[in-house]
């Protein structure tokens, strides 16, 4: 599995590991019910804390796409890849969003105002 | 190279063949001054020999001996390509040297006597031959390696090494890994045996000594098992990094700059002489399935390391991506 990340980003580092690993499973490199690299392994590799990644799995196990098993370690889920597919539009759709002005709310209404 | 190789094959099928009729030939040629048995075993202490063997059997035993050792070295690596080419030569010589002095050996000690016990012990004749092995092994070693210099300097794969293209301003990493989950079953196969082995000794159940045994060898195996039944890479600027087994322990730590190439090549476990930490003409390989390997020549190293692991082309690329950027800036 290839990560990369974007040394000029600005977002925080756990949002950029996130989005990293997000593509990595919407590009299909790896397939439901692979293993993951664990957070020390991730963090030794990204010269990033230990933390830093522990949050970024974390949030990709809330958004469905990742699972912890004990003994086993993180997979990434059933059916993840449309899963982040998805999850990698809305964040697009809120950065053009922004990017014209817009806030989360109007983005919200504007959603809520479709048929 | 065609020439090369059907020449090497040609002498390995000589030289098996003629140490055969040797070995075979010797005693029945000299039949009529031999006695009904030989004389074939002589203890550490006495003169007096202390084992023997009809005529037949002491003309077809190292007969059989040598084409069974002959059939299992070559065999495996005529397979294995070229590069795995010194060790026919290195085993087969002195062995050949050994079987046939030894029969010699034999065959001079019981000629013209009457009865095998009055055989005497031939210690020069051991001495002799045991130091004819070693020059002849050491002779093997150097004439194969001198031959081999030239040529595979030249083949030395540099050119055509894949290398990915990082884009200004990108941090890039790549991880992977690899299980046998046939390694894994015989693991724990072997773990259990050593578990009941030591219970039956905490228990008292059986007598400790061959059991110690036992547990021991088990346990090993399983351990060794278990480690080479998985393995983990990982590519970043740190270098590479491979760890073996669950628990990620021992591994091994390649910085980029320590790095000559990097490359992917498609291995066989019968090309470097089976699974886990194997040590063959390839250089080492750490080998858990046939298929993908990443392959790296150190810097300052003659020989290679690989590990057998998916996906290997694109960590290779990596890997050289990151060599030439450290190198170049």
């Amino acid at each position: 599995m290839l990560l990369s990340l974007d040394k000029t980003d600005t977002r925080p580092l756990h949002e950029q590991v996130a989005g990293a690993l997000r593509r990595a499973i919407a590009e299909g490199e790896c397939a439901p019910g692979d293993r993951l690299p664990s957070a020390r392994d991730l963090s030794d590799a990204l010269d990033i804390n230990v933390n830093t990644a522990l949050r970024a799995l974390r949030g990709l196990r809330d958004e469905g796409l990742l699972e912890f098993r004990r003994g086993r370690g993180v997979t990434v889920a059933e059916g993840a890849r449309p899963h982040s597919e998805l999850q990698i539009r809305a964040r697009e759709l809120l950065d053009e969003a922004a990017r014209l002005g817009y806030s989360r709310t109007d983005v919200i209404d504007m959603i809520r105002g479709l048929p | 190279m065609r020439d090369t190789t059907a020449a090497r094959r040609t002498t390995a099928a000589v030289w098996t063949g003629g140490v055969t009729a040797v070995l075979a030939g010797m005693p029945l040629l000299a039949r009529d001054r031999l006695p009904d048995r030989l004389a074939t075993h002589w203890g550490l202490s006495g003169e007096a020999p202390d084992g023997s063997m009809p005529l037949w059997a002491a003309s077809l035993v190292p007969a059989l001996i040598w084409l069974v050792t002959a059939a299992a070295v070559t065999v495996p690596l005529m397979r294995a390509g070229p590069a795995a080419r010194p060790w026919p030569t290195v085993t087969l010589l002195p062995m050949g040297i050994v079987l046939t002095g030894a029969q010699a050996a034999v065959v001079r000690a019981n000629l013209d006597r009457a009865d095998w016990h009055e055989a005497r012990q031939p210690t020069a004749w051991v001495v002799a031959i045991l130091v004819a092995a070693v020059l002849s092994g050491v002779a093997g070693w150097l004439l194969v390696t001198r031959l081999r210099a030239t040529p595979d300097d030249a083949t030395a794969p540099d050119g055509g090494a894949p290398a990915l293209d990082i884009p200004k301003g990108r941090r890039m990493v790549w991880f992977s890994r690899t299980a046998n989950p046939w390694l894994q079953l015989l693991a724990a196969a072997i773990g259990l045996v050593a578990v009941g082995a030591l219970v039956a000794l905490v228990g008292g159940l059986a007598e400790p000594g061959g059991l110690w045994a036992l547990f021991a060898g088990c346990a090993a195996g399983s351990l060794a098992c278990a480690v080479f039944s998985s393995v983990q890479a990982r590519v970043s600027e740190r270098g590479l990094e491979v760890s073996f087994g669950p628990l990620g322990w021992p591994g091994r730590r390649w910085a980029p700059g320590d790095i000559d190439t990097a490359r992917m090549e498609v291995r066989r476990p019968s090309q470097v002489g089976g699974w886990g930490y194997r040590l063959s003409g390839l250089g080492t390989t750490v080998m858990l399935r046939a298929g993908e390997c990443l392959v790296i020549r150190p810097r300052g190293r003659r020989s290679d390391f690989a590990v057998s692991i998916d996906d290997a082309e694109r960590g290779a690329a990596l890997l050289n991506a990151l060599r030439t950027n450290r190198t170049g800036g």
